[in-house]
């Protein structure tokens, strides 16, 4: 890992002082003992700030979005003939790299205008099961030791075997290595666990759709509308988002459970052939929603209906992006 | 001031009797977190606890609170009243830098020349019992910067004390005293409960560790508005709500008419600083562009302009927010960098 770290302060530092990026989105050590925090560098300096580690858990991707949009906001007072690209550096694992993939399909920016540093990945720590596994105490000290994670809390200390800690959507990842990349860093990643990637949707659609509900209903009852999922979610772009609107007004703003389950429900339907599967969403959820449960149903109907997992590759566009005359239609008309 | 013992093991039991015939706000485990909730008939709640996630504040004001409703007619709308008085309540441990949040609020809520009806009644009706943090629960925690202390009584009626085997409570306020008469009889607290107290209130002060500069940056902040260390603390921030939900004293909402057919409701719900929305205008124009500008307000609304209003910083030192941010952005890291500067 020490080696990985290593390698990745100096491919950055070579693209900030080479000049080849205008900023770079990265990872650096949080303030917390279990947290890294994303940062954003542009001097090569501070690429010694960079780490990565299994607590490197949000998905990146989003700020890359923000970072050219914006930038393209502040051209609009530049002459036409002036205006200049801004090249984004980014540490990017599989998941974040099928998230630049879906961005690039739909034509939010250019190849060029991003630098892939490709990292392999073993997966990251959920916070959630973290917590769990601490049983609700706050830890104080946590570190590696090879397959296992070392924490102390007030309660005492305790060994943590890894595997028992990393977000779902590591253990069942598909993708672990970086589908796309400028640079490669380190070896590839042993495989996780993709065979099981739909044993909680499979089991979830052999409910009543009276227990599939209640599940929903009592989930979305838990959401606060701090917007935290959709916010770092690298599909969800949108400059105003419908939740936002008021002409027409698509949702009400209270957390009356028809509001939040609107909102929840139109963000997820947003998703179909979209969604990644990084986790970043349930990862930064304050109140520990289940929304993989809903995104992975689409997933999974993506690739029985279209054959398609999104971002998987530069040519398989988002399925309702795309169209073939071989797209199944049942669903349709024998729902 | 009154005191009385309460065997560790009957306090639970006492509480849940209250919320027989009274609404009881209290802790409950709510599958992976600690909630403040209504104390349903028959539940007990947590006296064993961190602290909760949600603050204690929901229950004053709440995230969204019905102002009136009214019937839209084919021209104009008629008013169909306001909702009615609340009913007596007992908000159940609450941690002591939760309850300074209640004293906080009232220099918003209960402004003498902007008295807001719906929070005071609430206030006015509760019933507010404190656990102190004789172990303090977080390496986050640092109520003593900024005023607090983990032993306070302040904003609180009756505060409970853990001494191991009982729980020491002292009836601090009236409406405390007027409770200790429904707990039925309690044997009396230790006489020279005054001088162990300090030596308790001591320690518990010692084991917060972290120490923020709190009043003192207030120079600083009214000098700076424009320095750039500003530009360097928003960049990972998601523009979510989390910190200001989480926040025991963020308080800004927004008013809105919902209505669903002819069935109006004017309601008030929570806004945050950090959403862009918060600022933007009818006529299209936003002030606040940037996430720069919406998080210099959060940091200057709690440290500065909340000490020019009420002479108090609007931040009780919970930790929530240091704790429950999706990607680390630290307040407590902010001011030490500002008394850096």
């Amino acid at each position: 890992m020490e080696n990985i770290e290593k390698q990745l302060r100096e491919a950055a530092g070579k693209l900030l002082s080479e000049k080849k990026v205008d900023a770079l989105v990265g990872y650096e050590k949080g303030t917390l003992p279990y947290q890294t925090a994303p940062c954003v560098i542009t001097e090569p300096g501070e690429a010694d700030k960079l780490v990565w580690n299994s607590f490197c858990s949000v998905n990146l991707a989003k700020y890359v979005h923000d970072i050219i949009f914006q930038h393209r906001e502040s051209q609009k007072r530049v002459k036409p003939e002036d205006r200049k690209k801004k090249v984004v550096g980014i540490v990017a694992r599989g998941c974040t790299t099928r998230s630049i993939i879906l961005h690039l399909q739909e034509k939010q920016y250019e190849r060029d205008e991003v630098v892939i540093i490709g990292v392999p990945c073993a997966g990251y720590v959920s916070n959630k099961k973290l917590n769990l596994a601490a049983k609700g105490k706050e830890i104080v000290e946590c570190s590696f030791d090879g397959d296992t994670l070392a924490a102390v809390t007030q309660a005492g200390s305790m060994s943590i075997p890894l595997k028992e800690v990393l977000s779902d959507s590591c253990l069942s990842c598909r993708y672990n290595n970086p589908i796309i990349s400028d640079m490669m860093i380190g070896n590839p990643a042993p495989p996780m666990n993709p065979g099981s990637e739909y044993v909680n949707v499979d089991e979830f659609e052999n409910l009543s759709d009276e227990d599939r509900w209640k599940y929903f209903s009592k989930e979305m009852a838990k959401c606060i509308r701090c917007y935290a999922c959709r916010n770092t979610c690298p599909s969800c772009y949108c400059k105003v988002c419908f939740v936002e609107q008021s002409q027409p007004k698509w949702v009400g703003v209270s957390i009356d459970e028809s509001d939040t389950q609107v909102f929840q429900i139109m963000r997820i339907f947003h998703q179909v052939g979209r969604c990644v599967d990084c986790g970043s969403c349930i990862e930064v959820c304050p109140m520990g929603v289940d929304l993989r449960k809903f995104l992975k149903k689409l997933d999974k109907d993506g690739v029985n209906l279209f054959e398609h997992r999104a971002g998987e590759s530069l040519d398989s566009p988002p399925p309702l992006s795309a169209h073939s005359t071989y797209d199944k239609e049942e669903f349709i008309f024998e729902p | 001031m009154e005191t009385r013992l309460i065997k560790k093991d009957l306090l639970a039991g006492l509480i849940k009797g209250l919320a027989q015939d009274t609404l009881v706000y209290a802790p409950v485990q709510d599958e992976d977190n600690v909630l403040f909730k209504v104390l349903e008939k028959g539940m007990e709640p947590l006296t064993e606890y961190d602290n909760t996630k949600n603050a204690p504040k929901n229950f004053f004001f709440p995230q969204q609170e019905t102002l009136m409703r009214y019937l839209k007619k084919e021209r104009g709308s008629e008013l169909l009243g306001v909702p009615g008085v609340t009913a007596e309540a007992v908000l159940f441990g609450v941690r002591p830098c939760d309850a300074r949040s209640f004293v906080l609020l009232d220099n918003i809520f209960d402004d003498p020349q902007y008295r807001d009806p719906y929070y005071v009644d609430r206030r006015e009706k509760t019933t507010i019992i404190s656990i102190a943090c004789t172990r303090p629960p977080y390496t986050a925690c640092f109520c003593t910067s900024v005023g607090g202390h983990p032993l306070s009584s302040e904003g609180v009626d009756v505060s409970l004390i853990d001494l191991g085997d009982n729980w020491l409570a002292e009836f601090v306020t009236e409406k405390g005293e007027k409770l200790m008469k429904k707990l039925g009889d309690l044997p009396k607290g230790d006489e020279q409960w005054a001088s162990k107290k300090e030596a308790l209130a001591e320690k518990a002060a010692g084991a917060i560790t972290t120490k923020i500069p709190g009043k003192d940056i207030k120079p600083w902040l009214d000098e700076n508005f424009d320095h750039p260390f500003w530009d360097t603390i928003h960049a990972s921030c998601l523009a979510c709500g989390t910190c200001t939900y989480l926040c025991p004293t963020c308080h800004c909402f927004d008013i809105t008419d919902e209505i669903k057919k002819s069935d109006g409701r004017r309601v008030r719900s929570w806004d945050s600083c950090m959403y862009w929305l918060f600022t933007h205008e009818t006529s299209g124009h936003n002030p606040r562009t940037s996430q720069k500008q919406r998080w210099r307000q959060r940091f200057m609304h709690k440290f500065k302009y909340f000490v020019d209003n009420f002479d108090a910083i609007a931040c009780v030192g919970c930790g929530r927010c240091v704790m429950y941010c999706p990607v680390n952005i630290d307040i407590r890291k902010i001011a030490q960098d500002i008394s850096k500067l």
